[in-house]
């Protein structure tokens, strides 16, 4: 890709350097390890596989080059859009074409990938460059819940993804407000705990200031929306599956609930925002159209300004929130990790060994750091150390809260579904939702998601996805204790 | 197929094999490789998880029979072919006579009515469903105006209109393909056969059926099939509009058939659709070319 | 003289032309605005129709990244397959129709390659160009162009050639010239109109593949439906880059149908002789 230029090169360099000689004193950190023991590769390219947008500028002009300088070994960064992601890694698998050496795989996807063979066992290396320690580091709900299938290491958890509420302080702080909703409700106008008192403070919002403001305007298109869906069946005690028969439970009535209540919230959500997906409810919430939203991190930073006057960021709207954003758990408190990335090594790949070096060495805990406050970044903070770190503290004026925030977030934080095929489950709810925007009755809609769910069970084999499922249920994040 | 008054007396027995070969070639060459493996791979059971290439009967054909969701697509791509084949027809047929006679601008006008099927699909259907978009897009908006107040329509959700929106942007694409067609073979038209048949008072319609149609009749009959198949084919526009939805509405043969093989990578069983589609369609295809050469 | 090229009839249809014009510009012109529009205007509202102040940063950032580039891909691989398609397919459509080689079943045999859907042979075409070594190249999506756009072309043309009467050619013939020199100049100036009518939609069908790019590309030869794809992000969609993309994806296809519609124009009023 030598004639994409790397604009701006020189300056991350120069951070990167910065940050890399003040650490020099702790010396063998997992990062400088991987450097030493990559230089034997000097001369080769590794092909990396990531999401086109905004995720490649990471390898493209701080780490790709930066490790180049630092170890010869040449970084070819391949973007696709990320729904393409799972087809292109499986296809280059399939054709056995060894295209990918490093590779960005969404969590949920990895048993699919780990028991097709498509992905390298990752412990020998783990062990070999003694990386367990700062793996270790790795914020516990990520590292228990996103690196292994069935005992064994496939990915390094490196992406901190977590649907998290942003609300607006100017109008949950003020007196008036506050008055008039203790009135209403006898409760105290605070960031919701619970569903029903979001859809109080939601109406209570929008009978005062709509249509200029509404109450909230959340990720309603079924793509987005399913990961609000999976987190608030959980919450509410429901359970997808039958431990004993592996027969699908989506249709019981917490289920038939949340969809009447989702549809009933859409009346103090703006018209039209059953349509809405990440950027629509993003530019709404920068606007200052809504009071309440729950989305991915980013949307807590850019926000609240920073990265600002970045050339990467220019697509995003003047923010007219930025002093006034506060952060807060969802209803419910166990907020959905949805999507994330873990870095993978290709089974294909020829070079196997320095692919894994680059990935321990991008996921360290010295070059994370670095990556997760990259302005464009659309790595979240995913280590102990990333939520404490003092340098993005001050960030900007609310950043602490907004990482204490992240942090409590991926301590009760809820993972995907993840089974065998489980991108057709997924298909299921986003069906089922679509078809709920559009009108369905509920009840009909669940039952046709759970028969439609056990002939797909039946189909894979019931004892076999019962294996995966229990593996996946014993995760300490797959349901909230 | 074919007038035998166009055939040459003079028997070039190489040249006549010498033109057609360079062509056959490459399309035996693209297309031989992926019908062979696809018909191979349709008997064999490939999935995800493990490649079982022994001969494993039919079972996958037999299983598409039952595939309820298959025939609902097949059902779809039916119908949205039926109403936006003809609605493209007449639309351009009508296109084609406005523009057949002299016209201040004609070409600039022509050239601007073409625009649409430049625009990669892929971006025809994400700008429509931007266009259509409750809050901002500016449909609902003109809509508002007309009807005077405010409209809230969710084009792509609702069910009842989720149809005529990928409608209105597949007849918006594919229209001017008809209608440069349409207007290439309507010029060709001979102009004194139509004034004789004027002078001697034949009405529009009659000057239509014995005089316009049978002339453009042939190309007309290639613009439909070649149209046709692509509107059978339909993935793009529908897959950035609506992904199918609501529910599996708006799911074409197509669409379906990219679920199974790239996401899921049931690579048989797409392969048993994939052959089964092709065979269907010949079959249909053949047997209505020989209807109308019959009715030539 | 002739009622519809005159007085207020003329008027009423320049009208509805325009009417129409406008009808089938007006998402293009949506595209073109948001292009230019700033961040906010994009998702105001009410939506805003005209940018306040145009915005030309997108433009000039697709240009310096090397984005643009895409579009270049997308001539290269259209242009040239659509050439080859011409030149083989107005060959074999004229030896169909003169020497009525391999009959009707040839013809259909050719027509229908067009029936199968490309999403259905996506992926072993993929296997086989791992084979060959074709991913991610000039030549692997030219062939492929080539090929799928060559019953189109061989069944178009077809049609043009069947409406050219046998005894020009035949008198050529008598005047000495070769059958291929006959091809040349007797047969194409006769269907001139039809040859860049059909060439027109070749080159437009290859444009907008966007399946098998995808499939069949990663970084190299990336085409420009490809390419815009990838600003849909799971967490930005970078909608002004869209909209400038495909200005420049427009913009060629613009001067190639102002240039061959030119030959169409002039083909269609000089009416082919019917035989």
């Amino acid at each position: 890709m030598d004639r994409r230029r790397f604009f701006g090169l020189t300056a991350t360099s120069a951070l990167a350097y910065g940050v890399l000689g003040s650490s020099g004193a702790s010396a063998q950190g997992a990062a400088t390890q991987a450097i030493e023991a990559a230089k034997q590769y000097a001369g080769t390219t590794l092909n990396v596989l990531y999401e086109a947008g905004l995720q490649p500028l990471d390898p493209k002009n701080f780490t790709g080059p930066l490790w180049e300088e630092l170890t010869g070994i040449k970084i070819n960064v391949i973007e696709s859009p990320v729904d393409q992601m799972f087809t292109k890694t499986m296809q280059a698998h399939m054709a056995n074409s060894g295209a990918y050496d490093v590779l960005n795989v969404i969590p949920n996807q990895l048993p699919d990938l780990a028991l097709a063979g498509a992905l390298e066992p990752l412990d020998g290396f783990v062990e070999k460059y003694a990386y367990g320690d700062e793996l270790d580091a790795i914020a516990p709900v990520y590292r228990d819940n996103q690196m292994k299938v069935e005992g064994t290491i496939y990915g390094l958890p490196d992406d901190g993804d977590v649907l998290i509420m942003y609300y607006r302080r100017d109008l949950f702080d003020d007196p008036e407000n506050k008055a008039a909703f203790m009135d209403q409700h006898g409760y105290e106008l605070a960031p919701p705990t619970t569903w029903e008192q979001f859809s109080q403070i939601g109406q209570f919002f929008t009978d005062k200031y709509a249509p200029d403001i509404y109450g909230a305007g959340m990720l309603r298109a079924p793509g987005n929306a399913q990961y609000l869906f999976q987190e608030r069946f959980r919450v509410e005690g429901g359970k997808f599956f039958d431990d004993e028969t592996m027969r699908a439970t989506v249709n019981s009535q917490i289920g038939v609930d949340i969809f009447n209540a989702m549809i009933a919230e859409n009346d103090f959500m703006p018209p039209g925002v059953e349509q809405w997906g990440f950027i629509e409810a993003f530019n709404a919430f920068l606007a200052g159209d809504i009071a309440m939203t729950i989305s991915w991190p980013p949307v807590g930073r850019w926000a609240a300004g920073y990265g600002k006057g970045t050339e990467a960021l220019n697509w995003i709207p003047e923010t007219t929130v930025a002093d006034t954003i506060g952060y807060a758990l969802p209803p419910g408190g166990h907020p959905e990790l949805a999507v994330g990335f873990s870095l993978a090594v290709a089974s294909g790949s020829q070079n196997k060994e320095a692919a894994y070096l680059f990935a321990q060495w991008m996921n360290s805990e010295e070059i994370s750091l670095q990556r997760v406050q990259l302005p464009y970044a659309l790595r979240d903070p995913f280590r102990t150390s990333h939520f404490e770190s003092e340098e993005y503290r001050n960030r900007w004026p609310t950043a602490g809260e907004y990482l204490d925030t992240l942090k409590a977030g991926a301590e009760t934080g809820l993972i995907d579904l993840s089974l065998i095929q489980t991108d057709r489950y997924e298909e299921g709810i986003r069906q089922a939702l679509s078809r709920l925007w559009g009108g369905d009755d509920p009840q009909a809609i669940l039952d046709d998601l759970a028969a439609q769910w056990d002939e797909l069970t039946d189909r894979i084999g019931m004892e076999k996805q019962k294996r995966v499922y229990l593996d996946w249920s014993s995760k300490p994040n797959a349901y909230p204790t | 197929m074919h007038a035998k008054s166009s055939a040459l007396a003079d028997n070039a027995t190489v040249l006549r094999y010498a033109l057609v070969a360079p062509a056959v070639f490459i399309i035996l060459m693209i297309g031989l490789y992926p019908f062979v493996k696809l018909a191979a791979t349709s008997v064999q059971d490939i999935t995800m998880f493990g490649a079982d290439r022994s001969f494993q009967g039919f079972k996958h054909y037999a299983r598409l029979m039952e595939d309820d969701r298959l025939w609902e697509a097949i059902w779809h791509t039916t119908v949205f072919t039926a109403i936006a084949l003809p609605i493209e027809l007449i639309l351009g047929y009508l296109l084609a006579l406005l523009f057949l006679h002299p016209l201040p601008f004609r070409r600039t006008l022509i050239a601007i009515i073409l625009l649409p099927t430049v625009i990669s699909p892929i971006v025809a259907g994400a700008t429509w469903r931007l266009m259509l978009d409750q809050r901002f897009g500016p449909i609902n908006q003109m809509i508002g105006w007309i009807v005077g107040g405010e409209v809230e329509i969710l084009w792509t959700i609702n069910p009842t209109f989720v149809w005529p929106a990928v409608l209105a942007a597949e007849v918006w694409q594919w229209t001017p393909f008809m209608f440069l067609i349409l207007l290439a073979a309507l010029s060709n038209v001979d102009t004194e056969q139509l004034e004789a048949a004027e002078i001697d008072g034949a009405g529009p319609w009659t000057v239509f059926r014995k005089i316009l149609l049978p002339a453009i009749l042939p190309v007309v009959v290639i613009a439909v099939l070649i149209r046709g198949l692509d509107l059978v084919r339909v993935f793009d526009v529908i897959w950035t509009m609506t992904q199918g939805g609501p529910g599996t509405r708006t799911e074409t043969i197509s669409i379906y058939a990219y679920q199974m093989a790239f996401r899921e990578f049931e690579v048989s069983y797409s392969s048993a659709i994939a052959f089964f589609v092709i065979v269907l369609l010949t079959v249909i295809v053949i047997a209505a070319l020989r209807r109308v050469e019959l009715a030539r | 003289m002739k009622p519809w090229s005159t007085g207020w009839r003329l008027a009423l249809r320049f009208g509805l032309a325009v009417v129409i014009a406008v009808m089938f510009l007006f998402p293009i012109y949506w595209l073109a605005a948001i292009s230019l529009k700033s961040p906010e205007e994009i998702f105001a509202y009410p939506p805003v129709w005209l940018p306040e102040k145009p915005n030309f940063s997108s433009y000039i950032t697709l240009f310096r990244d090397g984005d643009a580039w895409a579009v270049w891909n997308s001539l290269v691989t259209a242009g040239i397959s659509t050439v080859l398609a011409m030149i083989f397919g107005t060959l074999a459509a004229y030896a169909i129709v003169r020497y009525r080689t391999g009959g009707d079943h040839l013809a259909i045999w050719i027509i229908s390659q067009r029936m199968i859907p490309p999403i259905c042979v996506a992926f072993p075409i993929f296997l086989l160009y791992v084979l060959l070594g074709l991913i991610d190249t000039y030549t692997g999506l030219i062939a492929l162009y080539t090929a799928f756009n060559l019953p189109y072309v061989i069944w178009m043309m077809r049609g043009y050639i069947q409406d050219i009467p046998v005894d020009l050619e035949q008198s050529a013939m008598v005047d000495g010239l070769s059958r291929l020199a006959v091809i040349r100049k007797v047969v194409l100036p006769m269907v001139k109109g039809g040859f860049f009518a059909t060439a027109v939609f070749t080159f437009i069908f290859a444009w907008n593949d966007f399946l098998f790019a995808l499939i069949l590309t990663r970084s190299e030869v990336v085409t420009y439906p490809v390419q815009v794809t990838g600003y849909f992000g799971s967490q930005s969609t970078f909608w002004s880059k869209i909209g400038a993309m495909s200005m420049l994806g427009v913009l060629p296809m613009m001067i190639v149908v102002g240039t061959m519609q030119r030959f169409i124009v002039r083909g269609m009023s000089m009416g082919a002789v019917k035989g």
